[in-house]
């Protein structure tokens, strides 16, 4: 069953509700969200997306959101982001974990299929032994979630590991196996193998910004991948740790990265805050049902989307393209001279 | 302007002056791992040019007094040409430093400086002034230089297009000057990483002046002095504003738009970032006549907010969301209500809950106090700046007085937040550049 069903109409007539439930629910369970609802004045009935309050994804790196007792907490996800910042801090309980585990696997069983892949990981095997796990290394040890026969392209020394390879395209390279890495690791590593992964469904993530300063697009990066490996089937995806387990997954034909069903992105001039028409780049507001533990439903992040159509892909809903990070905001201030900026 | 000192710079880049060139930044970086030794330094001023750090210090020489004609004249003409209007259209922040450089202001300060024991220079000053606030350092070097000591002034390398015109207008201004400025001063940049420059510049000065944050002064104090000097430091501090309601509610409407300008140049000129920058205003009166006012005061500083123009861009519009949603969270803020992304409002739920740190360019908290006395019971040691509207000046040195033991340096009408004065942050810098001899006969 795909949790890519919804056109925009239908998907906006359900979650609006449940969005709207959500907003109450966390305003009578968490102090410091009914204390930022007050004091905005932010009151029912909101009757559009647009129209429900959301918080500033930074809020989780500064503050401790929480809408369930402590003892309730059942994993505190953290993830550090730009250096030199605080790390987000999402506390799950039983159920929310649950649903954010369950969810993610139906959104990743739409390209991967039922059953568990054989898995080729774009990394090394240290990424997810160090104890100090990296944001890279928990994604990768994420996805290995949906993967078997774990196999890793680098080894220990971060050099291409070819018999690894060689070993695994022998006993998996005819049948459909999952490749996962980060999108920057898979330009500079997958390309070079000189392997046949034709049968590969490619899942990457992590954003765009080294491979732009190659001048290296998500054309470009499809291209390259479809004319030197034979890789056609891939799937970038965009998400994030404040609202875990809602990926948005891009299309069959590269044309965009599409909302699941449980959830859905505005994306909001930053002059007037209204929604952006279709086609005019924003900040992107994502919106997902899964965060029923913390007041992370509607929030928006610091990144910069463009809607590129709606319900005229392969999936129903918006289609969307993440444009880059939102440069942090600096003061002509008189502190930090040499601490900083100096 | 390059080769009239071929003198100086000869005898240092005659040896290995073109490799020395070319490495000057890898050097420079490197540095740490030198001890002293061997660590560049790009020289703005007098004239471009790289030289290791030892040679620079032995480069800055020659003698000066107090008040020196010499230095008078230099200053005045760099004054001169920063009033220019060209400049003074393109950065107008360079007006008020020409202001500051006026003859009559600097024969002002000489004159204040007189006494009973013979004033004399210092010596040698280090002054490492903030990245980001390019014409501070101006202020803090002119004032030493006035006083007749040898300065070499850090630039960070990443300082703006203001210190360009700054660095260029004084190279300008240099023609016309006695050759004692050029051989005493000295403009540098080098990248912070270079810990052996700033070892070599600390280990070699008479005071060292350091602008900037709590952290860049722990930074700083990390490189010795030699025994007899000393630091002279500015670290953080945050401002507030004063205002009687009454008075803003009986104000002709003319004074009430004068004021609102005069606090939007307080606090959209560098992003309400800069110290003396009030980020909260407390109102003074009944509670009535303060919300009446408050929110007159409000649609003023709208007005005069949209009508020059100042935004923000959309970084600084979430930076305002995020740090005011945070006030919200904390309790700290009953209510946030913004006006467009340039002007946003906090109505703080008790006045003894001013935020301290920076919140984004015009984000303004507002409390509400019976009487001035009251500041006594909130004011921090960290608090530098006092903007005031209608108080009397008994009233305010009342104030000065019952304020004094943990904080406040200034109160100055609002529209002069920003003004630089000799006296700053609570230090009178043209004392602090000298040394007083007694001479008893």
């Amino acid at each position: 069953m795909s949790v890519f069903t919804m056109d925009e109409a239908e998907r906006e007539a359900v979650l609006v509700p449940e969005l709207a439930a959500l907003t109450e629910r966390h305003r009578a369970t968490c102090r410091p969200y009914r204390r930022i609802l007050d004091a905005i004045g932010a009151v029912p009935p909101y009757e559009r997306l647009m129209d429900l309050p959301w918080l500033p994804v930074r809020l989780f790196k500064t503050h401790e959101l929480r809408s369930v007792p402590q003892e309730q907490v059942f994993r505190v996800l953290t993830s550090s982001g730009t250096t030199g910042q605080q790390p987000s801090q999402v506390y799950l309980d039983r159920e929310a974990a649950a649903a954010q585990t369950r969810m993610l696997a139906a959104t990743l069983r739409v390209v991967l299929g039922e059953r568990r892949l054989p898995m080729l990981v774009v990394d090394s095997r240290s990424v997810v032994r160090d104890p100090t796990l990296s944001a890279r290394g928990a994604g990768v040890l994420g996805m290995m979630n949906f993967g078997r026969d774990h196999t890793f392209v680098l080894d220990e020394q971060g050099r291409v590991d070819a018999e690894a390879v060689k070993g695994f395209l022998e006993r998996h390279g005819s049948r459909r196996f999952l490749i996962f890495g980060f999108t920057f690791m898979v330009w500079l590593w997958l390309r070079d193998l000189g392997a046949d992964l034709s049968q590969g469904v490619l899942i990457h993530s992590g954003g765009w910004k080294r491979l732009a300063e190659q001048a290296v697009d998500n054309a470009e990066f499809r291209r390259r991948l479809a004319a030197e490996c034979g890789l056609t089937r891939v799937h970038n995806f965009y998400g994030m740790v404040e609202q875990i387990g809602t990926i948005f997954l891009e299309g069959p034909h590269g044309d965009g990265l599409y909302c699941p069903d449980f959830a859905n992105v505005v994306i909001r001039d930053p002059e007037t805050w209204q929604e952006a028409p279709n086609g005019v780049p924003g900040l992107i507001e994502v919106v997902s049902t899964l965060p029923t533990s913390y007041p992370g439903h509607v929030l928006l992040t610091e990144d910069l989307g463009v809607v590129r159509g709606v319900d005229d892909g392969a999936w129903p809903g918006k289609r969307f393209e993440v444009l880059g990070r939102l440069p942090r905001a600096e003061a002509r201030g008189c502190s930090d001279t040499m601490g900083q900026v100096g | 302007m390059r080769d009239t000192s071929g003198a100086d710079t000869g005898a240092t880049g005659a040896g290995d002056g073109t490799s020395q060139a070319r490495g000057g930044t890898s050097q420079a970086r490197g540095g740490a791992s030198q001890a002293g030794g061997g660590a560049v330094v790009r020289v703005r001023f007098p004239w471009e040019e790289r030289v290791p750090v030892e040679v620079l210090l032995g480069q800055v020489r020659g003698r000066l007094e107090v008040g020196d004609r010499r230095v008078r004249e230099f200053l005045a003409e760099f004054g001169r040409r920063l009033l220019r209007p060209t400049l003074a259209r393109r950065h107008p922040e360079l007006g008020s430093l020409g202001f500051f450089l006026r003859p009559s202001e600097l024969a002002r300060t000489i004159e204040g400086m007189a006494g009973e024991h013979v004033r004399v220079p210092r010596g040698l000053i280090f002054h490492i002034p903030p990245a980001n606030v390019d014409t501070v350092f101006v202020y803090s070097w002119a004032l030493s230089a006035l006083m007749g000591n040898r300065n070499v002034v850090r630039l960070s390398p990443r300082s703006g297009a203001v210190a360009e015109a700054i660095v260029e207008t004084l190279q300008e201004a240099l023609r016309e000057a006695d050759p004692v400025v050029g051989q005493t001063q000295r403009i540098i940049s080098y990248e912070r990483e270079a810990e052996a420059v700033t070892t070599a510049l600390s280990a070699a000065c008479d005071l060292r002046v350091v602008w900037g944050g709590d952290r860049t002064v722990q930074d700083v104090r990390r490189y010795p002095l030699p025994p007899h000097a000393r630091d002279l430091v500015f670290p953080d501090r945050s401002s507030f504003a004063v205002i009687r309601a009454a008075a803003w509610l009986c104000a002709p409407r003319a004074t009430r738009v004068s004021v609102a300008e005069g606090f939007v140049n307080d606090t959209y000129w560098f992003d309400q970032a800069a110290c003396s920058s009030p980020r909260t205003v407390f109102w003074v009166g009944a509670e009535v006549d303060c919300d009446a006012a408050r929110a007159d005061f409000i649609d003023h500083v709208s007005r005069v907010v949209t009508a020059r123009g100042w935004g923000v861009d959309a970084a600084m519009a979430v930076e305002k969301r995020v740090s005011t949603y945070g006030l919200a969270a904390e309790g700290v803020a009953q209510s946030v209500e913004f006006r467009g992304n340039a002007l946003a409002n906090v109505t703080l739920a008790a006045a003894d809950q001013a935020p301290r740190r920076w919140l984004g360019a015009g984000t303004f908290a507002h409390a509400r106090l019976g009487s001035p006395a009251e500041l006594a019971g909130l004011v921090e040691r960290r608090d530098q700046t006092m903007t005031h509207y209608g108080f009397g000046r008994p009233e305010l040195e009342e104030l000065a007085r019952a304020l004094a033991g943990p904080g406040v340096d200034r109160m100055v009408p609002v529209g002069s937040a920003l003004s630089f004065h000799r006296v700053w942050d609570g230090v009178d810098l043209p004392a602090e550049f000298t040394r007083l001899v007694t001479v008893v006969r």
